[in-house]
């Protein structure tokens, strides 16, 4: 479903991407891990095409991101994306945060749109909030929006971007849960997370990033009880604690 | 002592009165227009200063720094005097003579430029003070690059940018009085005239001063409601936590 082929991606001279290879197949959940700046998010971004990369290729159900005719539009409706600090917009309320895309997109009416966006306020357990702004919301309701707002294109795809890493303790595992239901439906995912009992819990492979190069990866099993590097060693040391 | 003999009566006897209410209008409707020309073309050409197309982003570049680094006096008698000579004979005195209101359009055009790239100037501050991530929050849902500014990006800065908008607005307001240089009878002009026809210029200014006054009252108010209108949960503390 997704084919990442030789990718190496520069900010200036700065390499960011190193030569990176990794295939997800349809429902597969990866995991990518490590530390700060070593590039998970770029890598993310570079998936539906937020981030150009120099080298390399990626493949989306078989459509080159290099090749100058592939319609970026089309290939983001496939794939929704969630990010740390939720960018909802502000401006609009719970639902129309939701439905604004289906219908400016899809085309579709005001009334489907908006009973689509109440059947997914029900799956994330907030159907109460629809009249709200984002900002009357907490950060664990916030994010619950933004992952339905991604699952109302309908996306055969989703990637997360640290989806908890801005929120207090106590938010964290209502996220959580909307996720692994998602991982368990068959949804296909690539999530950038430290919580490691998310990815013992659904992931079918973790990854583990250091300066923009994989350096190790593994299923839960393997990664959780012998990493090999030094580096994910001491970075799961870190985290565990 | 003053020897001055007051006489506020002149303010509103004939015909002097009707002058200062026909500047009045004028200066509302100079004001108006240019305040719609500045805030759409602001919006336009603020936009573009920050977009990934280049040409772009130095065509905007450049009509920002042009219209705002001559001082606008200069850009109303360039648009008056200037562009007309660069006419042919016959052409010039027709449109000095048959174009009605030749100057007040003038005005328009050379005000609304001008504010229009101070405009520019705040949206551009305003869309940069989002974070990258909610323009790719838009687009990841599947929107165009046009869609993204359009539902979220633009409302969110216009909605940022509304209080330094004000105050541009009461400069726009303000700047009219440089269209009397140019014969628009607006209400500088007006009061100066009154004071030549009856030497009350004392009394004639502090009305033009009380005028504007009240227009900039006006636009605060109308500004603070608009902004209360569009007011919305948790911006500006956003906005405080992401810088
Ligand atoms: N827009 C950018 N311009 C320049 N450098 C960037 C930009 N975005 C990220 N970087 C750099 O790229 C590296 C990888 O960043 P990122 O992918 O955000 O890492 P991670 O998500 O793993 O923390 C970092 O060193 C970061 O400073
Ligand atoms: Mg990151």
């Amino acid at each position: 479903m997704i084919e990442i082929i030789n990718v190496s991606k520069w900010f200036g001279e700065h390499k960011v991407l190193d030569n990176v290879n990794e295939t997800i197949n349809k429902g597969q959940v990866v995991v990518i891990c490590g530390p700060s700046g070593s590039g998970k998010s770029t890598l993310l971004k570079s998936l539906n095409g937020l981030e150009p990369f120099q080298e390399g290729d990626i493949r989306v159900d078989g459509i080159s991101l290099k090749d100058p005719k592939t319609n970026f539009i089309m290939l983001r409706q496939k794939m929704g994306m969630v990010f740390q600090r939720f960018e909802l917009y502000p401006h609009l309320k719970v639902l129309e945060n939701i439905t604004i895309a289906p219908i400016k997109v899809l085309n579709q009416s005001k009334s489907k749109a908006g009973q689509k966006a109440m059947e997914l306020l029900e799956r994330v357990g907030i159907p109460e909030q629809a009249e709200k702004y984002p900002g009357n919301l907490s950060g664990g309701q916030q994010q619950r929006v933004a992952i339905a707002r991604a699952l109302a294109m309908e996306p055969d795809i989703m990637l997360f971007d640290e989806p908890t890493s801005a929120l207090d303790p106590e938010m964290i595992k209502e996220v959580l849960d909307v996720m692994v239901d998602l991982a368990k439906s068959g949804m296909t995912m690539a999530v950038v997370t430290h919580e490691m009992g998310f990815a013992k819990e659904v992931a079918d492979e973790i990854i583990f990033m250091d300066e923009g190069r994989i350096v190790e990866r593994g299923t839960d099993k393997s990664f959780f009880e012998n990493p090999e590097s030094e580096r994910a060693k001491e970075f799961l040391r870190k985290i565990l604690i | 002592m003053l020897n001055y003999d007051f006489k506020w009566s002149i303010l509103w006897s004939d015909p002097y009165g009707g002058w200062i209410l026909e500047g009045v209008a004028t200066t509302v409707k100079l004001g108006i227009l240019c305040c719609i020309f500045a805030m759409l073309l602001g919006i336009i050409i603020g936009t573009f200063r920050i977009t990934q197309f280049k040409p772009l982003r130095i065509f905007a570049e450049a009509y920002t720094e042009f219209f705002r680094d001559i001082p606008l006096l200069v850009q109303l008698f360039f648009w008056y005097f200037a562009v007309p000579s660069l006419l042919p004979e016959g052409m010039r005195t027709w449109v000095y003579q048959e174009i009605p209101d030749f100057e007040f359009w003038i005005v328009v055009v050379g005000l609304s430029l001008y504010s229009s790239s101070r405009v520019a100037e705040q949206i551009r501050a305003g869309i940069n003070s989002i974070s990258p991530d909610q323009f790719n929050a838009a687009l990841s849902t599947g929107f165009s690059h046009y869609q993204a500014y359009r539902y979220v990006i633009i409302p969110l800065a216009v909605r940022l940018v509304l209080p330094p908008l004000t105050t541009e607005i009461l400069t726009i307001f303000k700047n009219t009085a440089l269209a009397m240089t140019v014969g628009v009878l607006e209400t500088t002009f007006m009061s100066q005239q009154v004071e030549a026809y009856t030497f009350h210029g004392l009394e004639a200014t502090t009305a033009a001063c009380v005028i504007y006054m009240i227009i900039t009252l006006i636009v605060v108010g109308v500004m603070g409601w608009i902004e209360k209108l569009l007011a919305v949960p948790g911006l500006i503390i956003r906005k405080g936590a992401d810088s």
